[in-house]
């Protein structure tokens, strides 16, 4: 492992560990209650008690990040979940029947792409109403489009290998050659690229709770966050920035491991 | 004759091309609003009126006929989609304005905002590329190759919000909200231009970069000519074709990157009017907008493969389109 010398994707390495302790066990890092509001301690700057300060009903914000973590990473991994797995399906399929299926297949996603990923999202939302899930659903299919094009290309590739052909010769089923040559040979690329998608992801998720179409309040989801603090940004700017901060930090760190991943070096 | 022909052969299925997209994009948002589950009428005045709205079933119809949301699935597909081909998009649920007013009333802010940013990104993008290009030190060159990656990483409402906290509340120099005069535009771009310009930047320098090794270069730089020359007359024209490509794609990026920047600035504009359909639930309008940016990004990519023909002569021997030499040569 030679990524492991590199001091960035070290860095990389820890905060993201760190965020998945924050989303599987919060109460590990948290300080305070994220819920618990302490009328005297409202709008308090960043300090040795409260780390990132206090909102306007006096909880502590830092805790509310750490809280806030699991919301916004799950969605978020959800969304590439259903992005990888509906797209590579589909590009599989299209790129291993070929011929007018593929060709029909293909016009269908290029027309998903060509429909920006946050209006697709937010048409997703508007059907199925707000929350984490359908917001994951809604960003997960504005990817899908990109990957399953990327999965057609593999599969188009190793369709033609002669290991492929060695295996049609030796009279193995259709099926099974799709699933035990093709799919393990067109995998790698497809990972890295969702790796790399998970960084979009969080930023697409946390957009639009930004916009207030994650889970209803007090769920402290980090883009619901930097909106909530978007009342008190002439007096305490913190409030918004603080925890913008975290998402930049965490899809900085996400994709400087990603591009390590994919090799992009 | 021969000349019009070559044009018509050549446009025509660009433009059943176009046609297809939006027919398609239009098809795309109809089975999301119809066959997610829920109906989206009641979904609509339930956001109008609060979660306990009782409506009795004989308003309930007269309001599906004037909302166009009555008849067979069939009859609202075809019904819509020829009002849509006549610029008829049919009447916001939440607010009763026709849509294509709506869409009027917001369209230029965001077509503002939209163009100041394209402006602004590809010119820091082209800028910081020339920049590593010529920087002297190796560790110059990489710390500004490394500013775009940053830049595709920065939430827009972060980049937003802290302009705002600097430029309009620390240091009073421009406004933090609204569209009323043209200083109200310039934060929303230069948030706007964040992002597309690193979008910008990820392919128009790697094209830049690739062109540097090549002979011709090697050739150029070996007779002595300037880097400034190198990278105007042989660096710049080989990304030129690549980059036109990007900004095709970038269009679709600001359509929807408009929502977040336009909340945040509270400036009038598509993507607000979209997050607030959105909130309200008001798919006349959801639809109205999704065929607008549909057309407008098939639009833009008709004009990209257009310009193709012009920049890259090879296209234009392979793809048949009518080269301007040859025009010029039947006058």
């Amino acid at each position: 492992m030679t990524n492991l010398r590199k001091p960035g994707f070290v860095l990389g390495l820890i905060i993201i560990a760190l965020a998945i302790v924050a989303s599987l066990a919060p109460q590990l890092l948290a300080t305070h209650d994220p819920f618990e509001s302490v009328a005297t301690d409202r709008l308090l700057p960043p300090s040795a008690q409260y780390l990132f300060g206090t909102d306007n009903l006096g909880r502590d914000l830092y805790s509310r990040v750490i809280y806030g973590a699991a919301l916004s990473l799950l969605s978020a991994s959800l969304a590439v979940v259903v992005g990888v797995v509906v797209g590579a399906v589909v590009g599989l399929i299209s790129g291993f029947v070929g011929g007018r299926t593929d060709f029909i297949i293909m016009r269908f996603v290029d027309v998903l792409i060509a429909v920006p990923g946050v209006l697709l999202a937010l048409i997703v939302v508007a059907s199925l109403g707000f929350g984490p899930v359908s917001l994951a659903l809604g960003v997960g299919l504005g990817a899908a489009g990109s990957f399953a094009r990327v999965m057609r290309s593999q599969v188009l590739r190793i369709r033609s290998e002669e290991y492929v052909e060695a295996a049609r010769t030796l009279g193995v089923r259709s099926p099974a050659i799709l699933v035990q040559h093709v799919l393990p040979n067109a995998a790698r690329p497809v990972i890295a690229m969702a790796a790399l998608e998970l960084g979009t992801a969080i930023l697409s998720v946390s957009a639009l709770t930004f916009l207030g179409f994650g889970a209803p309040p007090p769920a402290p989801e980090w883009g619901a966050l930097v909106s909530a603090g978007r009342d008190y940004v002439a007096t305490n700017p913190g409030l918004s920035i603080i925890p913008g901060a975290v998402i930049l930090v965490v899809v900085l760190a996400v994709n400087r491991v990603a591009r390590s991943i994919g090799g992009d070096e | 004759m021969t000349q019009v022909k070559a044009w018509a052969g050549y446009l025509l299925p660009k433009l059943g091309q176009f046609l297809f997209v939006v027919v398609a994009t239009y098809t795309l948002v109809f089975v999301l609003v119809h066959f997610l589950p829920g109906d989206p009428l009641i979904a609509a005045l339930a956001a109008k009126g609060g979660a306990s709205t009782v409506i009795d079933p004989a308003e309930l119809d007269a309001l599906r006929v004037q909302y166009g949301l009555d008849g067979s699935l069939w009859q609202q597909y075809f019904g819509h989609l020829i009002a849509a081909a006549q610029g008829d998009l049919g009447v916001s649920i939440s607010t009763g304005v026709p849509v294509t007013e709506m869409i009027a009333r917001a369209f230029p802010f965001s077509v503002q905002i939209a163009s100041l940013a394209l402006l602004f990104g590809v010119t820091s993008a082209v800028l910081i590329t020339f920049l590593a290009y010529a920087a002297p030190w190796p560790w110059l060159r990489q710390l500004l190759l490394q500013i775009p990656p940053f830049g595709i990483a920065v939430p827009a409402f972060l980049s937003g919000l802290l302009l705002i906290s600097v430029f309009a509340f620390s240091l009073g120099w421009l406004p933090s909200a609204g569209a009323r005069s043209f200083d109200a535009a310039i934060l929303p771009a230069i948030t706007l231009a964040l992002p597309v310009g690193a979008l910008f930047f990820q392919v128009f320098s790697s094209a830049v970069l690739e062109a540097q090794n090549s002979p011709y270069v090697f050739t150029a730089v070996a007779k002595g000519v300037p880097p400034r020359r190198i990278f105007t007359k042989h660096l710049l024209r080989n990304a030129m074709l690549p980059s036109i490509t990007i900004l095709g794609l970038l269009i679709g990026y600001l359509a929807g990157g408009t929502a977040v920047v336009e909340t945040v600035f509270s400036r009038d504009g598509i993507g607000r009017m979209t997050v607030n359909a959105v909130l309200a639930r008001d798919i006349n309008v959801i639809q109205g907008v999704v065929l607008l940016v549909g057309a407008i990004y098939a639009l833009v990519n008709l004009l990209v493969d257009v310009a193709y023909g012009f920049i890259d002569p090879r296209t234009r021997i392979g793809g048949g389109i009518p080269s301007r030499a040859r025009l010029g040569a039947k006058k």
